[in-house]
């Protein structure tokens, strides 16, 4: 029977079984189960499209305690500072890569920022991450990628985890994890876990000439609940709770330096998922889900002395959504998965207008159907609806093909779209900066009667767009093709690449729409830029024997703007040298889009015998675009660049097994560690890279 | 070798001959002229309600040809600057971020201009036509040749961090050579803006804190009447 069958009889048959402990020790992630990119089970080998996880054993070997840490050590992705942590996919901005817990959105984004370092890792059981557009099955922002975090279930009996961590730049990390089940798989057998982790940092200042903070202190507190019922008939209750509140406190001060600010920050955020698991018959699975969440968060800025508030920022957002997933298995060779589900999203904050709450709903309906014509070819295809009442709806399409010409090789091409629907600025904003000098900005929804308001008030000296005459704003929309394949030429070697070109229409840019009387500009936001990534992904991962892990990974990466390409093509781009010399640029002197290394370079050793496990990682990015300084919107010159670098890090964990004989699978960690041993810094260019950073952290677990 | 020398040597004489009786004069060749913190109303400020730059307006009016500050943003009274200003004696004006020129709505003057495409020194000719004057140009709100809007005049908008409270910077655009016929509606001249900053800064040296409305230029104005910045042909 192909595996393809074997696994769904296994989903669609035994859904509780996936209630077993997926804890795997040194075998990794060979045999690893994924679920994000098919949104059913399958083994990690047979998918279609470039996916990669990292179980709880990795992670903990790596010492990571936020999702920021681990996503770092992942060869082709780069964290990116841009209010916050965010995350680099095949070349592209954070606010493309969709992060779901369990497979539902995180909410609460800051200028498209999803933060990283807000999500501890602390009952995690994987973290998966499929590459290239995902719309077909989750809409909107899985443009570039989807990370889904897998928490770990709770277990049958009596089971619980204490950690403690600290480190350099006041750096501590408490977990506190508690777990009873009882019951196995029968009706009435019943699950529960709930986690507290507290994770706070003195923040640090890799400009201590300047006042202010690089990185300001704060105290992250989250706590979380999973939990199960078993109803009977196989089927299923899943409860999923999490709430998260952070306090920061960081300074700057003015641009030209004269006056000095305390900011403060603050943020809560939660979110409740239950889930209902039904098998309706043996080939027909239904998975119904509802899920809340609300993100809060304001930031205060006071001058020092007088305590005024001179800059104040709030944003809160709530998200709920109601699905329903039908799997349906029809032979060993068809399968198709239906879903649909309704959204409603709305916003509170001071950047909308006064009073104006917006809040935007949407429908969506997907289908899945796997197609097996042959033991040793799969292909998948998908498609998706979205239909929104702020943006145009649309239809999302991707296909994926698998081929198994051995045991030992797999090839895989999938073609697909994906899209990034408005944002909420550019749907809602209505904003004017008296402190950078009276500019005003508006969403395309509020566009038009902003722009009557201020025509009104007599502020408007010249239109150059009419927004009554505007349709209404598209999604970021792409095309994509992926292609690549592994090999395992001899037993504990893996060879795998592949190659990905995804060209993105109609971002969504801002453009003056008209003048004010005092010289400023309104802008608008419009369906502009056209650009394109391309770019190859190459590992090799060697298991020589139990012990030793080695992987090498390497990517290429092109992320360019078309209209540049085509202006440079035409040699109407012109540079300036440090001396003010002019030139004219071709495309070789074009560094691509801001924050995108053409090569990077990653390799990961581990080994692990006799209770130690030792992990190193070195992760190099060549020169990247950081900045335009001579006025062509073009990373060209080297002082536009940021010289390329090499971040070590190193952990060395010692465990030890049954140390109690009160409780059976009791184990003792201890573990030191150090990030960025070289304590490679770039003061203004990465915020995000403080130094050299030492930890060490005690665990138990039973 | 003395064969061709003796020849050269003849012919070199007979040209020098020729220089002292015929006073037709040989072309010579044209360098840029440098300005350097041309003072065109810096601001005191900004109004604290409207955020708006608290500022004279008035322009500071430059002469090409002469190669002189006809008058300065400072010369407050109205009668002189009537005077100056209603002239064809100067020919390019500053005031903050704009540029004009002396014709249409600008000045009495016959000057127009155009933002030619090219790098100072490709420009080695004056474009024979597509000059436009002050108040002509329909892409522009405004009217200006040189439109004050980022990306569209002789200016880009560089903010200096993806924070926009961080405020940003005037940079020159490079490749773009302003090329004008002067107010006498006779002589080209040809001229690009090096910085806007105090001391002439470049990129790379402004911050938040340093001046603005200083101008740095270099210029080439060809007194022969033809359209050649090469080189010019002295006048008699």
């Amino acid at each position: 029977m192909p595996r393809l069958a074997r696994l769904l009889l296994a989903l669609v048959l035994l859904p509780a079984a996936a209630a077993q402990p997926a804890v795997r020790t040194d075998t990794l992630d060979l045999d690893a189960v994924v679920v994000t990119a098919t949104r059913t089970e399958r083994a990690l080998e047979d998918v279609a499209v470039p996916t990669t996880v990292v179980g709880a054993q990795t992670i903990e070997a790596q010492g990571a305690a936020r999702l920021s840490d681990v996503l770092a050590a992942v060869p082709g992705l780069f964290l990116f500072d841009d209010h916050g942590s965010g995350l680099q996919v095949q070349g592209f901005a954070p606010d493309y890569t969709l992060i779901l817990i369990d497979g539902e959105p995180v909410v609460g984004r800051t200028a498209g920022t999803l933060d990283l370092s807000r999500l501890s890792v602390a009952g995690v059981e994987r973290v998966e991450v499929v590459r290239g557009p995902t719309s077909s099955l989750y809409g909107s922002d899985a443009l570039a990628g989807v990370v889904n975090i897998i928490t770990s279930r709770p277990r049958e009996g009596v089971s619980g985890q204490a950690r403690l961590r600290g480190g350099s730049f006041g750096t501590t990390d408490a977990t506190l994890s508690l777990g009873l089940g009882r019951g196995g798989d029968a009706a009435g057998a019943w699950a529960v876990r709930v986690l507290a982790n507290r994770y706070a940092s003195g923040g640090y200042d890799l400009t201590p000439d300047a006042f202010g903070t690089t990185a300001p202190a704060f105290a992250d507190w989250t706590g979380d609940v999973r939990a199960r019922v078993a109803l009977g008939r196989s089927a299923v209750l899943r409860l999923g709770a999490r709430a998260a509140v952070q306090d920061q406190r960081g300074a700057s001060e003015s641009g030209d330096r004269l006056t000095r600010y305390d900011d403060t920050g603050e943020r809560t955020d939660w979110s409740v998922h239950p889930e209902l698991d039904v098998p309706l018959t043996g080939r027909l699975r239904l998975t119904a889900s509802m899920y809340g969440a609300r993100y809060v968060a304001g930031l205060r800025q006071r001058e020092i002395g007088t305590g005024a508030v001179t800059f104040a920022s709030d944003f809160d957002q709530r998200y709920t959504k109601a699905e329903a997933q039908l799997d349906a298995l029809w032979s060993t060779r068809h399968a198709t998965t239906w879903g649909a589900g309704a959204t409603d999203e709305r916003l509170g904050g001071d950047r909308y207008g006064d009073g104006v709450e917006p809040s935007a709903q949407q429908v969506f309906a997907f289908g899945q159907h796997l197609w097996a014509p042959s033991r040793t070819v799969e292909v998948t295809a998908s498609a998706r609806l979205d239909a929104h009442t702020a943006y145009a709806a649309r239809i999302t399409p991707k296909v994926a093909l698998l081929v198994r010409p051995a045991d030992a090789v797999r090839l895989r091409a999938s073609v697909g779209s994906g899209f990034k629907a408005p944002d909420f600025r550019q749907l809602y904003l209505s904003f004017t900066n008296a402190a950078g000098g009276g500019y005003s900005v508006f969403g395309s929804e509020q566009l038009a009667d902003g722009l009557a308001a201020l025509a009104a008030d007599g502020q408007i000296e010249a239109v150059f767009i009419d927004p009554t005459g505007l349709g209404a704003i598209r999604a970021e929309n792409s095309v994509s093709v992926q292609a690549g394949g592994s090999v395992q030429p001899v037993r504990g070697l893996t060879l795998d690449a592949g190659v990905f070109h995804n060209d993105v229409r109609d971002l969504i840019e801002t453009q003056p729409v008209a003048q004010k009387t005092n010289g400023q500009f309104v802008y608008g936001y419009f369906n502009l830029d056209r650009i394109y990534t391309r770019g190859v992904e190459a590992q090799a991962t060697w298991r020589p024997a139990g012990a030793l892990h080695l992987a090498l990974g390497y990517q290429f990466l092109q992320a360019r703007d078309r209209t540049v390409v085509d202006a440079l093509a035409d040699g109407t781009v012109f540079g300036r040298d440090p001396d003010g010399r002019e030139y004219r640029l071709s495309l070789g002197d074009y560094g691509g889009l801001f924050g995108r290394s053409p090569h990077a370079v990653t390799l990961r050793a581990g080994v692990s015998a006799g209770g130690w496990t030792t992990s190193a990682r070195t992760r190099w990015r060549s020169r990247y675009g950081y900045r335009d300084l001579d006025g062509n919107g073009v990373a060209n010159r080297p002082d536009e660049f940021v010289p390329a670098y090499a971040v070590v890090d190193l952990t060395v964990t010692r465990s030890w097994d049954r140390v109690t004989p009160v409780v059976g699978a009791s184990r003792v960690t201890l573990q030191a560690g150090v990030d960025n041993l070289f304590g490679i810094t770039r003061p203004t260019l990465v915020p995000s890279l403080p130094g050299r950073a030492l930890y060490a952290s005690l665990g138990f677990s039973f | 070798m003395t064969r061709f020398l003796l020849p050269a040597l003849a012919a070199v004489l007979v040209l020098s001959a020729c220089d002292s009786a015929d006073p037709d004069p040989q072309p010579v060749p044209l360098t840029p002229s440098i300005v350097t913190d041309l003072v065109a109303d810096p601001t005191a400020g900004r109004n604290p309600t409207t955020g708006a730059p608290i500022q004279t307006g008035r322009f500071t009016l430059y002469s090409l040809r002469e190669n002189r500050v006809v008058l300065s943003y400072t010369e407050a009274d109205a009668a002189v600057r009537q005077r100056d200003s209603a002239s064809t004696a100067w020919d390019i004006g500053f005031q903050g971020q704009r540029i004009i020129f002396n014709g249409g709505t600008s000045g009495p003057g016959s000057a127009a201009a155009q933002l030619v495409e090219a790098t100072f020194g490709e420009v080695t000719e004056a474009p024979a036509d597509g000059y436009l004057a002050d108040g002509a140009n329909a892409a522009c709100s405004s009217g200006f040749v040189l439109c004050p809007v980022s990306g569209q005049g002789w200016y880009t908008y560089v903010p200096f961090s993806a924070d926009p409270n961080d405020g940003g910077f005037l940079s020159p655009r490079a490749g773009r050579t302003i090329v004008l016929r002067n107010a006498d509606g006779a002589t080209y001249s040809k001229v690009r803006i090096t910085s806007y900053y105090q001391g002439g800064l470049t990129d790379a040296q402004i911050t938040p804190t340093s001046p603005s409305r200083y101008y740095s230029f270099e210029f080439i104005h060809q007194p022969d009447g033809s359209r050649n910045f090469q080189t010019t042909t002295p006048q008699p």
